[in-house]
């Protein structure tokens, strides 16, 4: 069975209100890193995470080819004490932002483990020197799992459909 | 021609070197155009009909691996000038232009075009434009100047700097492999160049990664603040190059890559049976060059960085992981993750610096004056062999660049045949 077919079967077992719940997780997800609120942000994370956004289009492997963006929990961290400290040039000020999720598809991944993916655009007003409206599309993929009867995210794979192009600096919460 | 010698004082420089449309085309053609510019590392194609797309300043070429060696030629067909090859790598034999079929080979020549029973130009007068390609190391120079001096003429003291990096491999070779990240900076080239060894602004615009990062070791020493306390130093090594050098800061090995010495044991032990013991320790202590080459490489520590100008405004920033050959896949896994959080659009450093030289451009280009780099003229020391080193906060690097850039600049005034 091939990999899509496996989705779309495994979409099934996602309950209604399983899929209400995830949706309405991600949808806050998204309002909290448009809004660089990075504490709220840091609360929806599980306890181990990567949050990925990758240059290869095609099977991007994190531990052969290198990334825009690959962070354990660790990591992550350091990257939100760093906007925190008021001095993080490329976000200070913050980029003014709103994305728009789409395309939706839910899957189960295992017992309290879940897959969400969707297409993103995420318009962002740069404010730290260029003061230009940048647009930034692609699918983002969300692994979700439960963790003490709370939805938290353990991935977080951002594909951006210009990542092996020029970009410029990307400090926001992607 | 921007008489640009009127525009560099030995302490000073003029806003407009960085914002004028003119002074930009003449750096194609003079630096670029007539210099010897980095093009991509032999291992990036490893065999025969690999190729990738490069730019040399602002010209398209293909840097391609054949059975003869390594070729450079632009990628615009001799023809009607089509753009010959659109991939950005694969593997050809061939390279044949989609418009009317010329069929050119990977150095150059014209092997082929179509419906010629009646009539055949001479095919040895209608060839790719061709580059000259030497390499040291591994690392790949061209240039599209059939006059230029040796490439090693070119790197001078910059040589130490690349045998330093090689060092680093108990096999004595870096290897690079795509994909690239790419970042844009919307300012000038000489803004990305300048700051590479630039160690006067780290304490300031890396001040949130300096309280961000709980890992210390690495750089306690240029962030603490204390000017008499710093070890580290520039350099300005001649004909454009210039580095910092962090080796003074570090006495365990390894704490460059922010570890602690022993925790790649295989490593050591292959280090110490290619080097001796006393030569690895102090190859793995000291750690690797942060180096520029004029124009547009440098050596950033564990990835490899080139700058490719796209206008007077915009240039992208190319860096790609340098992994050492013969060493623990961990090793190479760390150094990646080190290029990761370094260097890039969401990295935790330059991220920054873009946004600096973008603000720094707009300012210079709204209100252009004179710009100093005078900081360390007097403690500034001139070694032997022609390098001169000072404190890691002097602008020493700032001055040699641009002493160099006024000689290249300036050499079509002084007799040299200028570009048709």
């Amino acid at each position: 069975m091939s990999d899509s077919a496996m989705k779309v079967q495994n979409a099934i077992s996602v309950s209604e209100q399983e899929r209400r719940e995830l949706e309405t997780f991600v949808f806050r997800e998204a309002q909290l890193a448009d809004e660089s609120r990075y504490e709220e942000w840091e609360a929806l994370l599980a306890a181990q995470i990567r949050y990925w956004v990758p240059v290869v289009q095609d099977n991007p492997d994190p531990d052969r080819d290198v990334s825009i963006i690959n962070d354990n929990r660790s990591r992550l961290s350091t990257r939100l004490r760093q906007l925190r400290t008021g001095t993080r040039h490329s976000q200070s000020p913050r980029s003014v932002m709103r994305r728009m999720l789409s395309n939706m598809t839910f899957a189960k991944s295992g017992e309290g483990s879940f897959t969400v993916e969707a297409n993103f655009v995420i318009h962002e007003y740069q404010t730290q020197s260029v003061n230009q409206l940048n647009v930034w599309p692609g699918r983002v993929e969300y692994g979700i799992v439960t963790e003490d009867g709370q939805w938290r995210m353990a991935l977080k794979k951002v594909m951006l459909i210009h990542a092996a192009g020029p970009i410029p600096s990307m400090a926001f919460i992607v | 021609m921007v008489q640009v010698e009127k525009l560099i004082k030995s302490g000073s420089v003029h806003a407009r070197l960085y914002t004028e449309q003119e002074i930009f085309q003449q750096e194609m053609r003079e630096i670029f155009g007539k210099g010897w510019v980095y093009v991509g590392h032999e291992s990036e194609i490893p065999k025969r009909g690999d190729f990738l797309r490069r730019m040399m300043g602002a010209e398209p070429v293909i840097f391609s691996r054949s059975a003869d060696g390594f070729h450079v030629v632009a990628n615009r067909c001799a023809h009607r000038g089509n753009l010959i090859c659109q991939p950005e790598k694969g593997n050809k034999k061939v390279f044949a232009c989609q418009y009317h079929g010329w069929v050119f080979g990977a150095n150059g020549d014209l092997l082929d075009m179509p419906l010629t029973s009646h009539e055949c130009p001479d095919k040895s007068k209608l060839g790719l434009k061709k580059a000259k390609v030497d390499s040291y190391r591994g690392f790949v120079f061209a240039t599209f100047n059939p006059d230029a001096p040796d490439l090693l003429e070119h790197l001078g003291n910059a040589v130490q700097a690349l045998d330093r990096q090689c060092a680093l491999s108990p096999a004595g070779e870096v290897q690079l492999r795509s994909p690239s990240v790419k970042h844009l900076f919307r300012a000038n080239w000489k803004m990305l160049s300048e700051n590479e060894a630039d160690g006067y602004h780290v304490g300031f615009v890396h001040d949130s990664f300096a309280k961000g990062i709980t890992l210390k070791g690495k750089y306690d020493n240029i962030l603490s603040g204390q000017e008499d306390s710093i070890t580290a130093v520039v350099r300005y090594l001649g004909n454009g190059h210039t580095e910092l050098d962090y080796g003074p800061t570090y006495t365990q090995p390894l704490t460059w890559l922010g570890v602690k010495a022993d925790r790649f044991p295989e490593y050591t032990k292959s280090m110490n049976e290619a080097y001796g013991e006393s030569a690895a320790f102090e190859v793995m202590r000291s750690g690797p060059p942060h180096t520029f080459i004029f124009p547009n490489l440098f050596l950033a520590e564990t990835c490899l960085v080139m700058i490719q100008p796209l206008s007077v405004g915009e240039t992208v920033n190319w860096h790609t992981p340098m992994y050492l050959k013969g060493v623990p896949e961990e090793l190479n896994n760390r150094i990646m993750r080190q290029g990761e959080v370094a260097i890039g659009p969401s990295s935790f450093l330059t991220a920054d610096d873009a946004i600096i030289a973008e603000r720094q451009w707009r300012a210079l280009r709204d209100s252009p004056g004179w710009l100093d780099i005078s900081r360390g003229e007097a403690r500034e020391q001139q070694r032997n062999d022609g390098a001169v080193v000072s404190h890691y906060t002097d602008e020493t690097p700032n001055r040699g660049f641009w002493k160099h850039y006024a000689s290249v600049m300036t050499k079509t005034e002084a007799g040299v045949t200028a570009d048709v």
